[in-house]
């Protein structure tokens, strides 16, 4: 009886492994068919290998101009969510002033608001102050928006730590600022890294605001490339905006797949604690 | 106390309130303001009331974006937690190969959603398509229709792939919950003659709460704001019936209806605080009073 059950229980977990991987699976088939082949003729399992698509996708989509884009707002935008996060999670943990707990207070109210609620008024912001299509003004965006949750992540890890480390370093003369950048912010890891997984796919990934933000082809990230580069081949070539989605995701893939222990920690960690 | 000499550790939090308060509150308040303007992001505003919310209200077109966004939530939402929660409980026993199980469950999450959206748009093609060459290599090919040709069709599309995508999400908060249950909890009512559907009722549920509410709230307020898979599998169409109000909204900004735009979004904000907040409070438990 049991054995019956564990078995089902393999059976649907396998099922549902399939379920999430053969869209995949169809994609990569189609991405290295030939033109002249409607879609899956004959075998749909087997392939013609044409790796010319991936050739032409490469060559005249700006992807890989926009990858380097993508990097260097995930980057930077990450950067400014740690530094700054772990900053003011410091101080509202540690010392209770009565502007900490207001600015605590608003940064968790506003937590809930999605993005595209203020995304007009900010386009008219950063056209005044010269931020659009340039990656640094994309990557302020994305940390603004990601900075509360990463904010509240530290919050609760610092309030867990105890005091008493860093006051033995107190008493030698270090100053409160500097105990945190020594003692402290290394012993912020495990957070640090559910910071960058929780974000760093979202950020790579954005299409909302870079849709506003990045308008110039030179500026894309890769979904704005993608989605341009699909509008004007859309209605015909198939096979080569199969190719060009597998160049766009396979970066993904790979750091998925090098994160992959410290992404699920770091998912429920996070997500658990916030 | 030494500690409450001010020193440059009271100001350290204002570097990232600058940042937000630039790129967050400003915008926020200014958008109130520009959504009693006329503004078409040129030329100088003038002051109209509450008009631009009256002609939202009296748009045949945002009222059906309206439905659409409210029917994709109503979709997602429950669904997504159903099958996260339903993964979750198969994955939730000593099995092998459950760390495999778990990242294959996860990765579409990881893939852009507008990506993903292309990606089954090429999948869903017509006569083409991968899901039709399956349905026909059974026999079945005049199963298949043109799906994102219909509204409901086109909304089931979208709201299964939507699930399809996140479901593994979903399963990992959930998962995290289970595991968090001290087996002794199980044992102590199994001895009280508990039913395995009473122990799930009494001790699985109830424990299990901050996990429903974190999939919740973040289920209603992602699926209420949806965007991208929307862009690219239907691009809103057909005509404007799937148009999503993320969609409308820049839509009516690129429309030089600036002014109009950001009274969208106001609105959109209360259609996505009532069920948040509603869903905060059912699923308050004591511990957090």
């Amino acid at each position: 009886m049991k054995r019956a059950a564990n078995l089902f229980r393999y059976l649907c977990i396998a099922l549902i492994c399939m379920l999430c991987l053969i869209p995949f699976l169809f994609l990569l088939i189609l991405s290295l068919n030939t033109p002249k082949r409607v879609f899956y003729e004959g075998n749909m399992f087997v392939p013609d290998f044409y790796f010319n698509n991936y050739v032409e996708g490469w060559m005249k989509s700006n992807i890989g101009t926009a990858m380097v884009n993508s990097a260097v707002i995930t980057i930077l935008a990450i950067s400014i969510i740690v530094i700054l996060g772990a900053m003011a999670a410091y101080t509202i943990a540690r010392f209770h002033y009565r502007f900490n707990k207001l600015i605590f207070g608003i940064l968790i109210s506003c937590m809930m608001i999605p993005g595209i609620i203020n995304t007009v008024p900010l386009y008219t912001l950063m056209i005044d102050i010269r931020a659009i299509d340039t990656l640094w003004g994309m990557a302020l965006v994305c940390a603004t928006i990601a900075l509360p949750q990463s904010v509240f992540v530290f919050h609760g890890y610092i309030k867990a730590l105890p005091r008493e480390i860093e006051e033995s370093a107190i008493i030698d003369g270090c100053s409160w600022f500097s105990s945190f950048w020594r003692i402290i912010f290394p012993l912020l890891k495990p957070s640090i890294s559910a910071i960058v997984i929780l974000n760093g796919f979202g950020i790579w990934n954005n299409y909302s605001q870079a849709v506003f933000f990045l308008q110039d082809s030179k500026k894309h990230n890769v979904p704005q490339a993608l989605s341009v580069y699909f509008q004007q081949f859309a209605g015909a070539k198939w096979n080569l905006m199969a190719a060009t989605a597998m160049i766009a995701i396979i970066p993904v893939i790979v750091a998925f797949l090098l994160f992959q222990k410290n992404l699920i920690k770091g998912l429920t960690d996070g997500a658990l604690k916030g | 106390m030494r500690e409450k000499k001010l020193g440059l550790h009271a100001f350290m939090a204002l570097p990232a309130f600058a940042l937000y308060s630039i790129f967050f509150l400003y915008p926020l308040v200014k958008g109130i303001g520009m959504s009693l303007t006329d503004w078409d992001g040129i030329s100088k505003a003038a002051f109209i009331g509450f008009d631009n919310f009256t002609a939202f209200f009296q748009d045949k077109r945002a009222l059906n974006d309206i439905r659409t966004t409210l029917l994709f939530a109503v979709g997602s939402a429950p669904l997504l937690n159903i099958v996260g929660l339903g993964y979750a409980l198969l994955m939730d026993s000593k099995i092998k190969g459950k760390g495999t199980a778990r990242m294959i469950i996860y990765l579409p999450a990881i893939i852009s959603p507008l990506i993903m959206g292309y990606i089954w748009y090429l999948l869903l093609q017509p006569g083409r398509g991968f899901i039709y060459h399956v349905l026909d290599n059974m026999g079945k090919g005049s199963w298949f229709g043109n799906w994102t040709s219909g509204y409901t069709t086109s909304m089931m599309v979208l709201v299964l792939v939507n699930v399809w995508q996140y479901a593994g999400m979903t399963m990992v908060i959930y998962l995290a919950g289970l595991q968090a249950i001290p087996g002794e909890l199980y044992e102590a009512a199994k001895m009280d003659g508990a039913s395995s559907l009473g122990r799930f009722r009494y001790v699985t549920i109830p424990l299990l709460i901050p996990s429903i509410r974190i999939n919740i709230v973040t289920n209603i307020i992602g699926s209420l704001s949806v965007f991208d898979i929307v862009m690219s599998l239907t691009g809103g169409g057909p005509g404007y019936s799937t148009e999503t109000l993320s969609i409308y909204i820049m839509r009516m900004c690129y429309g030089s209806k600036t002014g109009y735009s950001t009274a969208v979004a106001i609105i959109m904000f209360f259609i996505i605080l009532v069920p948040v907040l509603i869903s905060m409070r059912l699923t308050r438990t004591k511990a957090m009073d």
